[in-house]
């Protein structure tokens, strides 16, 4: 098998399923219980989260958990609608942010928000005048993703943060850094909240954090009980939490290095395949190497995904979460439906080895010289 | 040139016959904040040195918390006493400063030299005039002061002054026993004792199961908090159940707390006379509450003859507050746990306990029993300022 969709989902680490294992044998107490066997796993529990603060130089009471992005991204917008809807009701986001912000953005919509799309250039960044000019004094909160799932384009977040507080300092920034958290090195201190999750740094699936800095206030979305953090009652999944910590400390560890093999990797891919005349690179000067997008002109993107299956190579054709429509990402920085209708998306890890980009290429040949010929 | 760090002694320099007690023990205390560094430290009457590969901002937040010292230089050293070979220098550390106004201060330990420290500094600051557009000289409040220091072999250059923390090096004053609870005075009390050079270890009372695991994880939180300025600290941890709920079941409830504190005066007083302490210390404050009213303080201070030293005595809970927020202790003490003080509260605690009374009343339990068993079983607890990575395998 070749796998090439790590920016779907990764496999969980060896040393963090065996983290995982262990704590849900060993610390199975209730972290809210009062005897020894509950004291002790909220410590666990408190190590595990002030790891995690270490690492992204923020405050142990910064971080809620979550099941996930998805629900990261319900909490810091839903939550911070609830919390200022009497100060305004407009929210600016991008044009290239994960479905879930789109899903989020419909419902507040229709629950009498205001939603305002900013532009982003032929690069794919933000258009920082468009921004400028969207915010009002009653924009409550603007959420713009750190690294777009499909094409890789990394925003400038400190800037984009300048340019909000600027305009108008009590607006939220939130930042949905799910492709960019494990990848490249982020600054949570660039934005008010940010959403990522364990299961795309090689942890484990159904954990995520929504971290939100100390002066912001939002409501929770959920009630219920429990003493950890009003934003997320109820029973903390000690073992997944553990297990988080643990793939963050990894995933962060030699990031440049790591970084810096996935580009030539990358390099290699665009290389060989850009000789094709119906195959158009997807990749801008700010696109992270991990992500590879490429349009393929005539050949169904479904379809080129199926003939890759048939030699266990797997890849995404748009996004795992958006199969089957236009890709919005794609069509927001070239403007061209054709180009948006079929892409792939070839996505990258330190665990890839040059074999199997070697092998990948070979197949893509077999693949392309075949489809080539039925379509057009 | 060179760059190192400069350490000022303060109070420690009116020390005649035994400076160098206190100097050497300095030197040690520094050396342990520094251990996992690598680094030089050497001194002379005047001030010590330290020099370091590491990072020099690191070697100052730790050297911070160390007691006896006055004031800290980054300083900067040039093989040479002659003043046009050190200019050029001067001139280049202060190419990164912004500064309108300065002024240059002159030492010469080198009597040698031909001209005095006033002809020096005016040399120097001329030689500054010069090169450096849009600045001036002032004497009263300059934006920078430049020290220049002409030695015997080499002359030295610092500019800001870091204030130190004062009081005497750790252990220079011998050892003191620290009665612990999780309050927010007694860390206080162990924090000013520490800086007046007392090495100290603590010791907490614990009722298990009426006080819960987690008070006692506060009382080691808040220790190692003091272990920061202690080098490290150790805590005797004394179960006292029994003596507790002996007290309970047998003494008229207005005297349980006097009692009480007796019984934790006599423990400490025991356990003090083995580790060599020569005092007790804790964190009554005159009139805070019912035990502390004079009355009180001696009915239960008489029962040993080891001194106690209240560091708080006079001071204002508003006070005491200030300080442990600065030593960030506070934070800790507040977290709501039960300990062995607010458990079996009187309604009405005496205020001026009788003394006869007390012995009356302790003659229905048998306390002398009871304190060497608790003595005995006692737990020791070595307690280091970097937590252990408890569960370093799992993450």
């Amino acid at each position: 098998m070749i796998y090439l969709d790590y920016s779907a989902t990764t496999p969980v680490g060896f040393e963090v399923l065996d983290t995982y294992n262990r704590t849900s044998k060993d610390f199975f107490g209730n972290p809210n219980s009062l005897h020894e066997l509950g004291v002790k796993t909220k410590n666990l529990m408190n190590s595990a989260t002030k790891q995690i603060a270490e690492i992204f130089n923020i405050l142990d009471s910064e971080i809620t958990y979550t099941n996930g992005a998805t629900e990261s991204n319900n909490l810091a917008l839903i939550g911070c609608a609830l919390e200022y809807h009497k100060k305004g009701k407009h929210i600016i986001t991008s044009k290239l942010e994960h479905p879930s912000i789109y899903a989020i953005c419909d419902y507040l919509e229709s629950m009498g928000f205001e939603i305002s799309y900013v532009k982003n250039d032929e690069e794919g960044l933000v258009d920082f005048e468009d921004l400028k000019s969207l915010i009002r004094p009653d924009t409550i909160l603007v959420s713009i993703c750190a690294v777009n799932s499909e094409t890789g384009v990394r925003q400038p977040l400190k800037m984009i943060r300048q340019i909000i507080k600027k305009e108008n300092p009590e607006t939220i920034f939130h930042s949905d850094m799910t492709q960019a958290v494990g990848k490249v090195s982020v600054n949570f201190h660039d934005v008010d909240m940010a959403t990522f999750t364990g299961h795309k740094i090689y942890g484990p699936k159904g954990i995520g954090v929504l971290y939100k800095n100390s002066s912001v206030n939002i409501k929770p979305i959920l009630y219920g009980s429990g003493k950890s953090n009003m934003l997320n009652p109820g029973t903390p999944p000690v073992p997944l939490i553990v297990a988080l910590s643990k793939a963050v400390r990894l995933a962060t560890t030699d990031i440049e290095k790591r970084e810096r093999f996935i580009e030539r990797l990358n390099n290699k891919v665009v290389d060989a395949i850009s000789k094709y005349e119906g195959v158009m690179i997807n990749k801008t000067k700010y696109s992270i190497p991990h992500i590879l997008n490429i349009s393929l002109r005539n050949i169904k993107g479904e379809t080129f995904l199926h003939a890759l299956e048939d030699y266990e190579v797997y890849v995404s054709s748009n996004t795992a979460c958006s199969s089957g429509n236009l890709s919005t990402s794609v069509l927001a920085i070239y403007n061209d439906r054709v180009r948006a209708s079929s892409t792939l998306r070839i996505s990258l890890s330190h665990l890839t080895t040059t074999d199997e980009i070697n092998k990948f290429i070979e197949y893509f040949d077999q693949i392309y010289k075949k489809l080539s010929g039925l379509h057009g | 040139m060179e760059k190192i760090i400069l350490i000022k002694y303060g109070e420690l320099s009116t020390k005649k016959d035994n400076i160098n007690f206190f100097l050497t023990k300095l030197r040690d205390n520094i050396l342990v904040a520094l251990k996992d560094m690598n680094v030089n430290v050497s001194y002379d009457l005047g001030r010590m040195f330290i020099r370091t590969d590491a990072d020099i901002d690191e070697v100052i937040k730790r050297v911070t918390n160390v007691f006896g010292i006055h004031e800290i230089n980054v300083g900067y050293i040039i093989e040479s006493n002659n003043i046009n070979e050190i200019a050029p220098y001067v001139l280049e550390l202060l190419k990164d400063r912004e500064f309108k106004t300065f002024k240059v201060e002159s030492k010469r330990s080198n009597k040698k030299i031909e001209f005095t420290s006033i002809e020096l500094s005016k040399m120097m600051g001329a030689e500054i005039l010069k090169n450096i557009p849009d600045i001036k000289v002032q004497v009263n409040n300059p934006d920078i002061l430049i020290n220049i220091e002409y030695r015997k072999d080499n002359s030295l250059v610092y500019f800001e002054k870091i204030k130190g923390l004062g009081g005497y090096p750790v252990g220079t004053l011998g050892k003191g026993l620290l009665m612990l609870s999780g309050g927010i005075d007694s860390p206080v009390a162990g924090y000013m004792t520490i800086k007046r050079g007392v090495k100290i270890e603590a010791i907490y009372f614990e009722s298990p199961p009426h006080t819960s695991i987690e008070a006692k994880n506060k009382v080691i939180k808040l220790a190692r908090k003091l272990a920061k300025y202690n080098n490290d600290i150790i805590l005797h941890v004394v179960n006292f159940t029994e003596i507790q709920e002996e007290i309970y079941k047998n003494i008229p409830h207005e005297y349980l707390i006097t009692i009480m504190r007796r019984m934790m005066y006599r423990v400490s007083a025991i356990i003090a006379g083995r580790r060599k302490a020569k005092i007790l210390i804790n964190g009554e404050s005159i009139g805070q509450v019912a035990s502390q009213t004079l009355t009180s303080m001696a009915a239960i201070n008489e029962v040993v003859r080891i001194p106690v030293i209240r560091p708080l005595a006079c001071f204002d809970k508003l006070d005491i507050i200030d300080i442990a927020k600065k030593i960030d202790t506070y934070e800790t003490s507040i977290l709501p746990f039960e300990d062995c003080c607010t458990i079996f509260v009187p309604k009405h605690p005496v205020i001026n306990p009788d003394k006869v009374k007390c012995l009356e009343y302790e003659k229905l339990i048998p306390y002398e029993e009871m304190i060497y068993k608790a003595v005995k079983g006692h737990e020791i607890i070595k307690i280091e300022e970097k937590e252990k990575k408890e569960f370093e395998d799992l993450l």
